[in-house]
C-alpha cells in the first residue's frame, strides 16, 4: 500500500518529476528529476534565479501544466495524467491563486472576486464559508471596498483581494507566484506578513515562488532551484543568509 | 484584414445585385399588363434599391471602421515602437489608412465581378422561371460601377476613422504595458451626442408629419422617409447613449451564473465597439421587418379599400417583391456577422492574460463556451428587439404614409383613417431564427481560441 501525502504530512508533493520542453536539439530541461514536498501548514518559499525552473515546478505542482515524467499530488488526489475538466475543478476547489500582477477581473467588483471560486462552482457558499470570507474581509481590510472596481484599488490592495479569493475556500495549497513583485516594498511587507499570518496561526499551507531574498525571509522553509534541479533544502533563513547562499551557488555554477 | 476585403466584396457585389434586379424587376413590371407603365412603382424601386445598396454600404463602413480600430489596437507595440524611433503620429496613420483604399479597391472589383455573375445567372434563370424570355433589359450598365466607387471610398474612409487611435499612440507604450481606458473616451463624445438627439427628434417630426400627409396623398411617403433616415442616422450616431442600457437590460434577462454576469459585462467593457457593432446588427433587422410589416399592413389596407379581399394577382406581386427585398437585405446580415465575428475575436485575444487567469481559477472550457456564446447572443438578442420594434415602426409608417388616402377613403380600420399596424408572424420568426443561427456562427471560431488559451503562456506573456 502506498503511503499517502496526507499520511507524510504533505498538502503537495512531487516524485522524479521532469519536465522538457521542446524536443529533439532545441529541447530545454526545465525540471530534472525533481523529488520534494510542501510540508502543511508551513509557508515555504521556493527560491533560484532565473531559468532554475520554479515557476515551473509550480505550474506543475498546482495542476497547471503536466510533467513529462514523474508523479505529482495535491493533497491525496494524484494529479499525473488528469484530464483538463478535472484539474479545472481539482484548481477550483482545492488550490488558490496568487499571481504577480493580472491577478483580479476587471469586469468583476471586489466581492464578486472573492467569491468567483464558488461563483465557477455554481454554488453559493456554506456558512462555514460565509463567516471565513467575512473575517478575511475585516483582516484584510477590505470592507469599505467591497464594491470598487479592480483599476480602483492600489497595486497592494488587489494582491489582498487576491489573498482573499485564495484563502476563501480553504485550499490544499496556496499557490503564490511573485505576490510582492509589482508592488513597493511596503505594501509587499504587509503582503508577506499576511501570508506568514495565514500559515502560523490558520494553518494554511502555502507555497511561494520568488526571486527575492527578502521574501523568502519571511518563509518557514526554503527550497533552492537550479538549473533544473533541487539544490538546497533549508528551515527559516535571514535575508542575509539566503543572499550569500545564492550568491555562492552563483560563483560554483560560473565556476563548473 | 481578410475581413475587410471580404466585407467590401460583398457590399460592392450586393450593390451590382441589387442594380441588376432593380433594373430587371423594372422591365419585368413594364411588361407586365397590370403594372406596366407605373412611374411610381419604378420610382419606388429604384428609391428602395439605393436605400438597400446605401444600407449595405454603411453597414460594411461600420464594420470595416471597427476592424480597422482593432487592427491597431493589436499593432500598438509596434507603433510606439515606431514613434520611439521617429515617426510621425500622422505618418503612422496614413500608412494604416492607405491599407484600407488597397482593401477597399480589391473587394470592390472582386464583389463586382462576382455580383455581375450572380446578376446574369440569377436573371438568366428568372427570365426562365418565370417565363419571361425576350425580355429586354440591358445587364452591363454604366452604373454598376457606382456601388464598387462608392464601396472603396467608404472603406477607405472607414479605415481612416478606424485608424483615429493611432494618434493615441505615445513611444512610451513600447517600453511598457498600459491598459487602455474605455469609458474615458466616451466622455468626450458629447457634440456627437446633441446632433443625433437632434436628429432622432427632427426625424421623429418627419415620420409623424408623412403620415399626415398620407392622409391625403401618397407622397407622404416620401415625407416619411426622409424621417426615416434621419431618425435612424441620429440613431447610429448615438448608438453609445442607446445601445449600453438595452446591452445591459438583456444582460439581467441572462441569469446570474459566472458565465452569465462576465459575459454580459464584456459588451459592456468597450461600449462604443460594442454598441457600433449593434447597430449593424440592428439595421439589418429592422429592414427586413420593414419590409414584412410594410407589405403586411399595405395589404390590410388594399383589402379594406377593395372591400374585404386583394385581388390574387396584385397580392402574389407584393409578396414576391416583399420578398425579394428581404431576401437582399438579408446580405447586410451577413456583413454584420463578419463584423461581429471580428468583435468577438478581438475581445479573447485582448483578454489573454484574464482568460488565462480564469483558467488558472477553475473556469472550465465549457464554461468558457457558455461565456463566450452569452457574448455574442447578447449583441443579437439586443440588436434582434430593437430591430423587431423599430421595423414595425418604420414598416407602419411606410404603408401609412404611402397608402394612408386610400385608408382614409376607406374609413380606415382604426379611425381617423388609421390602420391597426399588423405584423406578420412568419417574417419576424425567420428572422428570430436567422439571429440565432447568426450567433452561433459568429460565436464557433472565437470559441475555439478562448478555449485554446493555456494558463500558463497567458500569465507568463
Amino acid at each position: 500500500m502506498e503511503i499517502t501525502t496526507t499520511g507524510l504530512g504533505l498538502a503537495a508533493r512531487v516524485q522524479q518529476l521532469t519536465k522538457t520542453f521542446g524536443s529533439g536539439d532545441g529541447a530545454v530541461r526545465a525540471l530534472e528529476d525533481v523529488s520534494v514536498g510542501i510540508r502543511r501548514g508551513e509557508f515555504t518559499a521556493i527560491m533560484g534565479p532565473s531559468g532554475s525552473g520554479k515557476s515551473t515546478l509550480m505550474h506543475v505542482m498546482a495542476g497547471l501544466d503536466a510533467a513529462t515524467s514523474g508523479r505529482a499530488w495535491i493533497g491525496d488526489t494524484e494529479i499525473t495524467g488528469l484530464g483538463d475538466r478535472e484539474l479545472t475543478l481539482l484548481r477550483r476547489r482545492r488550490v488558490g491563486f496568487v499571481f504577480q500582477a493580472f491577478n483580479l477581473v476587471p469586469t468583476l467588483d471586489v466581492m464578486g472576486n472573492i467569491r468567483l471560486p464558488f461563483d465557477l462552482d455554481g454554488r453559493a457558499p456554506s456558512a462555514l464559508e460565509k463567516a471565513r470570507v467575512e473575517r478575511l474581509i475585516e483582516t484584510l481590510g477590505l470592507a469599505q471596498r467591497l464594491r470598487h472596481r479592480p483599476h480602483e484599488l492600489s497595486g497592494g490592495q488587489q494582491q489582498r483581494v487576491a489573498i482573499a479569493r485564495a484563502l476563501a475556500t480553504a485550499p490544499d495549497l496556496v499557490f503564490a507566484d511573485e505576490p510582492t513583485g509589482n508592488l513597493d516594498s511596503r505594501s509587499g511587507r504587509e503582503v508577506l506578513a499576511l501570508l506568514r499570518a495565514a500559515s502560523a496561526e490558520h494553518g494554511q499551507s502555502i507555497a511561494m515562488v520568488t526571486h527575492d531574498p527578502v521574501a523568502a525571509s519571511h518563509a518557514d522553509r526554503v527550497l533552492f532551484l537550479g538549473d533544473g534541479r533541487l539544490t538546497a533544502d533549508m528551515p527559516r533563513q535571514t535575508a542575509e543568509q539566503i543572499s550569500a547562499h545564492m550568491l555562492a551557488a552563483d560563483a560554483a555554477g560560473v565556476a563548473a | 484584414m481578410g475581413a475587410s476585403i471580404v466585407v467590401a466584396a460583398i457590399s460592392s457585389a450586393f450593390g451590382a445585385v441589387l442594380i441588376i434586379t432593380i433594373t430587371f424587376l423594372g422591365a419585368m413590371l413594364r411588361a407586365n399588363p397590370f403594372l406596366g407603365g407605373s412611374h411610381t412603382l419604378a420610382f419606388v424601386l429604384s428609391f428602395i434599391g439605393f436605400v438597400l445598396a446605401g444600407v449595405a454600404v454603411y453597414v460594411g463602413a461600420i464594420v470595416t471602421a471597427n476592424t480597422f480600430a482593432t487592427i491597431v489596437a493589436g499593432r500598438t507595440r509596434r507603433i510606439a515602437l515606431m514613434r520611439l524611433i521617429g515617426a510621425t503620429a500622422q505618418s503612422q496613420r496614413r500608412e494604416v489608412a492607405s491599407q484600407g483604399l488597397i482593401v477597399g479597391a480589391i473587394g470592390a472589383v472582386a464583389g463586382l465581378l462576382a455580383g455581375t455573375g450572380v446578376g446574369a445567372i440569377g436573371t438568366q434563370v428568372a427570365q426562365r422561371m418565370l417565363h419571361l424570355d425576350g425580355l429586354s433589359f440591358a445587364l452591363v450598365q454604366p452604373l454598376l460601377l457606382l456601388p464598387a466607387v462608392a464601396v472603396t471610398l467608404t472603406t477607405w474612409a472607414a479605415a481612416w476613422v478606424g485608424s483615429r487611435p493611432v494618434l493615441t499612440v505615445t513611444p512610451l507604450e513600447a517600453l511598457g504595458g498600459s491598459v487602455s481606458a474605455s469609458r474615458a473616451e466616451i466622455a468626450l463624445r458629447r457634440g456627437r451626442h446633441l446632433a443625433a438627439v437632434a436628429l432622432f427628434i427632427v426625424g421623429g417630426m418627419l415620420l409623424a408629419l408623412g403620415v399626415a400627409v398620407g392622409l391625403y396623398s401618397p407622397l407622404g411617403v416620401v415625407v416619411a422617409f426622409g424621417g426615416g433616415i434621419l431618425s435612424f442616422t441620429g440613431l447610429a450616431l448615438g448608438s453609445t447613449l442607446v445601445m449600453p442600457p438595452a446591452l445591459r437590460l438583456v444582460g439581467r434577462m441572462f441569469g446570474g451564473s459566472a458565465a452569465a454576469t462576465m459575459a454580459s459585462q464584456n459588451a459592456l467593457r468597450y461600449p462604443e465597439r460594442s454598441s457600433r457593432m449593434t447597430i449593424g446588427v440592428v439595421m439589418g433587422v429592422t429592414l427586413v421587418t420593414m419590409f414584412a410589416v410594410a407589405t403586411a399592413c399595405m395589404k390590410a389596407i388594399m383589402a379594406a379599400a377593395a372591400g374585404g379581399r386583394m385581388p390574387p394577382p396584385m397580392a402574389s406581386v407584393m409578396d414576391s417583391f416583399a420578398n425579394i427585398m428581404m431576401g437582399l437585405v438579408g446580405v447586410s446580415a451577413v456583413i454584420a456577422a463578419v463584423g461581429l465575428v471580428n468583435l468577438l475575436t478581438i475581445g479573447i485575444v485582448q483578454r489573454r492574460r484574464e482568460l488565462g487567469l480564469l483558467r488558472a481559477l477553475g473556469l472550465s472550457s465549457g464554461q468558457i463556451r457558455q461565456m463566450v456564446l452569452l457574448e455574442a447572443a447578447h449583441i443579437t438578442v439586443t440588436a434582434l428587439i430593437s430591430g423587431l420594434v423599430l421595423g414595425s415602426l418604420y414598416g407602419w409608417v411606410a404603408a401609412q404614409s404611402l397608402l394612408g388616402s386610400v385608408s382614409a377613403h376607406a374609413g380606415g380600420t382604426a379611425g381617423a383613417g388609421l390602420v391597426a399596424p399588423v405584423i406578420p408572424l412568419v417574417p419576424v420568426l425567420v428572422v428570430a431564427g436567422a439571429t440565432g443561427i447568426l450567433t452561433l456562427v459568429a460565436a464557433a471560431v472565437p470559441t475555439r481560441l478562448a478555449t485554446r488559451v493555456s494558463p500558463v503562456e497567458a500569465l507568463a506573456g
